[in-house]
């Protein structure tokens, strides 16, 4: 589904990205480690084509993303707060992005219904706008948003993090409902070792811009991670 | 002065996104300080002895003194709409231990800075000069020359209060309408008491005290303004509000491009910034009310006046367009949404607020069908090509703005400047020439078809002109995204 080839992203003299070859297949759940200045949003946000790489070129779905603005159809992503648009209530937040990917407000309410769960009646009807909304609760709203219209490649940059331990868990749960619903190609980077590795079924560690390791997930993944982190 | 404090902004300057073209704003606005300093300049050192030569019988101090009041008024109007104020970002300095009045002092000292303080030296010191020469001592001189420049720097304090309140600002406008028309109307003398006050102080200099204390007082109420609004909104208890549930569904006539609409529409009426610019907007209406009560105008006067009318909200939203969006830029970029329907939303929302503008303006017909239809062929030249200018210019500027700013007092909250007005300037000048150009060749009718007509050429043209836009943007989006981020 995504491959990339010689990436590179540098900034001045310092590069702070380099992955020379990576195939992220279609259906994968991909989890991508590493600590703070790995590359991690980096990598995310040259995949979204939100800065532009130095060498080398990313391709998603035989599209190659900074050529053309075609993968915007089949891509959803939520990276930061600036993903929001804070004067919207949640509801009108859910209809635009809706309209923006060919769902009408019926089908936008039913694929809420399908979240109640995980709103915990904290978003909808609230006649809040998102601004007014806690940190926790705003992301649950990105969260739910990049779900809409079915997006074949979603993008979730720290979804853990913010969450409250109930919402951490439901999240969880949501990710492998979705993953096993459809063929969903799905990247997550995550510093929460533990959930990570307990819904990717493959892990790649960053470090300083480049793959340090990459593997399928086993049960001894947690505990080689750790390891690593520790050392 | 704490210079760690002035240091910090000079960064701020030398390490904004786009340097150069900062740069050359700050280069080209140069030329125009020069410009008008000069005329300054000039004006101070003339007018005294062509006073004099005029009317031989009067003071010529005098004549000016009579005249004072409207020269302070209509300074107050150009520093308000033009003056920037010093904004420091006080908020990251709240929890440092500066002295809350070190920050106060600072913002008030950079201020008296201001390039608008330099008119007290330019223009009132060559008159103190003529004076002097003119035989008045010395000391009456110096009393005068003080006496107005503490006057001119009070009007520092009260366009900074002005600007920052709007009760302030309501307050002083009432003050001086009430002024006006107790003049004109009353007998009473209250306008031109300032005359005679100045007269009164060359007689007897000890009255310069009394411009001094209002100077004081004015800098101790601007200083109290400020330490009591010198925290974070005040309590830090996030006030809520009730979500307005506006549906806007009047606007679905619109198609596939409605809920764009919609959400522009919310935009504005849910955000203070935007909210209150387009207010002004509505202003602009009655900027014809200036011109066409008026016989004998010259008919380019004219030509202004109607693209005004129509185009108040294009020159004052349309001007930030993309910057509006900047907050969630990165999310627009990275949704199933084309540059090219995004552009073609903004230049709907931009034709949409046109033809408003334009059927609020049929009132006009009151001064005659020909007053109209000089509208009506503004509007034109506005849709088809203003709207593209506009959009042209938003795309340059690359300044992220906060939508719902409360931190008031220290935001930049004037919806003028003199970057933008150099932005506003193509605008202004090409409809002009358009209607020019042909009216002295033929006739003005030749004049007005050749604006409306260019108007139409853009629509005609419009696919051509936003696949254009679209590369333009296209090749601007990262170093939007990038400037956009910038907090």
């Amino acid at each position: 589904m995504i491959t990339v080839n010689s990436l590179t992203k540098s900034y001045g003299e310092i590069t702070v990205l380099n992955i020379d070859q990576l195939e992220i297949p279609k259906g994968q759940c991909f989890g991508l480690v590493g600590n703070n200045g790995a590359g991690k949003t980096t990598f995310f946000s040259l995949l979204l084509d939100l800065i532009k790489t130095s060498t080398g070129e990313i391709i998603s779905n035989d599209i190659a993303v900074a050529q053309s603005e075609e993968w915007k159809s089949f891509t959803s992503a939520f990276i930061d707060d600036s993903f929001l648009i804070g004067y919207l209530t949640p509801e009108e937040y859910f209809y635009f992005v809706g309209e923006l990917r060919g769902i009408d407000k019926a089908a936008v309410d039913l694929f809420l219904e399908t979240y109640v769960d995980f709103f915990n009646d904290e978003i909808l009807n609230q006649k809040k706008y998102l601004r007014d909304f806690s940190k926790g609760n705003q992301k649950k709203v990105g969260l739910i948003a990049t779900f809409i219209g079915s997006p074949k490649v979603v993008i979730l940059d720290e979804p853990f993090a913010n969450l409250d331990p109930t919402t951490q868990i439901r999240l969880k749960q949501l990710i492998k409902a979705e993953t096993e619903k459809r063929e969903l190609t799905l990247l997550i980077s995550s510093h929460d070792l533990n959930h990570v590795t307990d819904v990717c079924n493959r892990i790649v560690l960053l470090e300083r811009g480049a793959v340090i390791m990459d593997k399928e997930t086993t049960a001894k993944t947690l505990q080689e991670l750790e390891d690593y982190f520790s050392a | 002065m704490p210079t760690s404090l002035f240091q910090l902004s000079r960064k701020k300057f030398m390490r904004a996104p786009q340097l150069e073209a900062k740069l050359a704003i700050k280069i080209l606005m140069g030329f125009v300080v020069l410009y008008f300093g000069g005329s300054l300049l000039f004006a101070g050192i003339a007018v005294y002895p062509f006073l004099s030569d005029l009317l031989p019988e009067r003071d010529a101090i005098s004549v000016i003194n009579s005249v004072l009041v409207l020269i302070f008024i209509l300074e107050l109007i150009i520093r308000y709409f033009l003056q920037q104020l010093p904004v420091t970002e006080i908020k990251s300095f709240l929890l440092l231990s500066i002295p809350k009045k070190r920050i106060i002092r600072n913002v008030l000292f950079r201020s008296l800075l201001s390039v608008y303080n330099a008119i007290p030296v330019l223009f009132y010191l060559p008159i103190s000069i003529s004076m002097f020469q003119d035989d008045y001592a010395l000391g009456q001189v110096i009393a005068w020359w003080v006496a107005v420049t503490a006057f001119s720097l009070c009007l520092n304090f009260i366009s900074f209060l002005a600007n920052k309140n709007n009760k302030a600002l309501a307050g002083f406008v009432i003050l001086i309408i009430l002024l006006y028309l107790s003049e004109s109307y009353m007998d009473f003398e209250t306008l031109r008491a300032v005359g005679y006050f100045f007269d009164a102080l060359i007689m007897q200099p000890l009255w310069v005290l009394v411009p001094l204390g209002v100077f004081v007082l004015l800098y101790q109420i601007t200083f109290s303004f400020l330490k009591k609004n010198l925290n974070l909104e005040g309590s830090l208890a996030a006030k809520k509000e009730v979500a307005n549930a506006g549906r806007y569904d009047f606007l679905d006539v619109f198609g596939s491009h409605a809920f764009f609409l919609k959400n522009d529409l919310r935009l504005i009426v849910r955000n203070v910034r935007p909210k209150n610019i387009v207010l002004m907007s509505f202003l602009f209406l009655f900027y014809g009310l200036f011109f066409f009560t008026q016989d004998n105008q010259p008919e380019s006067l004219l030509v202004f006046a109607s693209i005004f009318i129509s185009g108040g909200f294009l020159l004052t939203y349309g001007n930030y367009v993309p910057a509006w969006d900047s907050e969630y830029y990165a999310f627009l970029m990275t949704q199933n949404l084309s540059y090219k329907k995004y552009l073609d939303s903004k230049w709907r929302l931009m034709t949409f607020a046109v033809i408003v503008s334009t059927v609020l303006s049929l009132p006009y017909l009151y001064f005659g069908v020909k007053t109209y239809l000089m509208i009506l062929s503004g509007a034109a030249f506005n849709i088809g090509l203003g709207t593209w200018i506009t959009l042209y210019g938003g795309l340059l500027n690359k300044q992220p703005l906060k939508l719902n700013v409360k931190a008031k007092a220290f935001e930049n909250t004037q919806a003028f400047s003199g970057k933008l007005m150099l932005m506003i300037f193509p605008k202004m000048v090409l409809p002009v020439l358009l209607y020019i150009i042909p009216a002295t060749l033929f006739n003005p009718t030749a004049g007005y078809i050749t604006l409306a007509a260019s108007g139409v050429l853009g629509i005609v043209f419009k696919n051509q002109i936003l696949t254009q836009m679209v590369k333009l943007f296209a090749k601007q989006k990262h170093e939007m995204l990038q400037a956009f981020t910038q907090k």
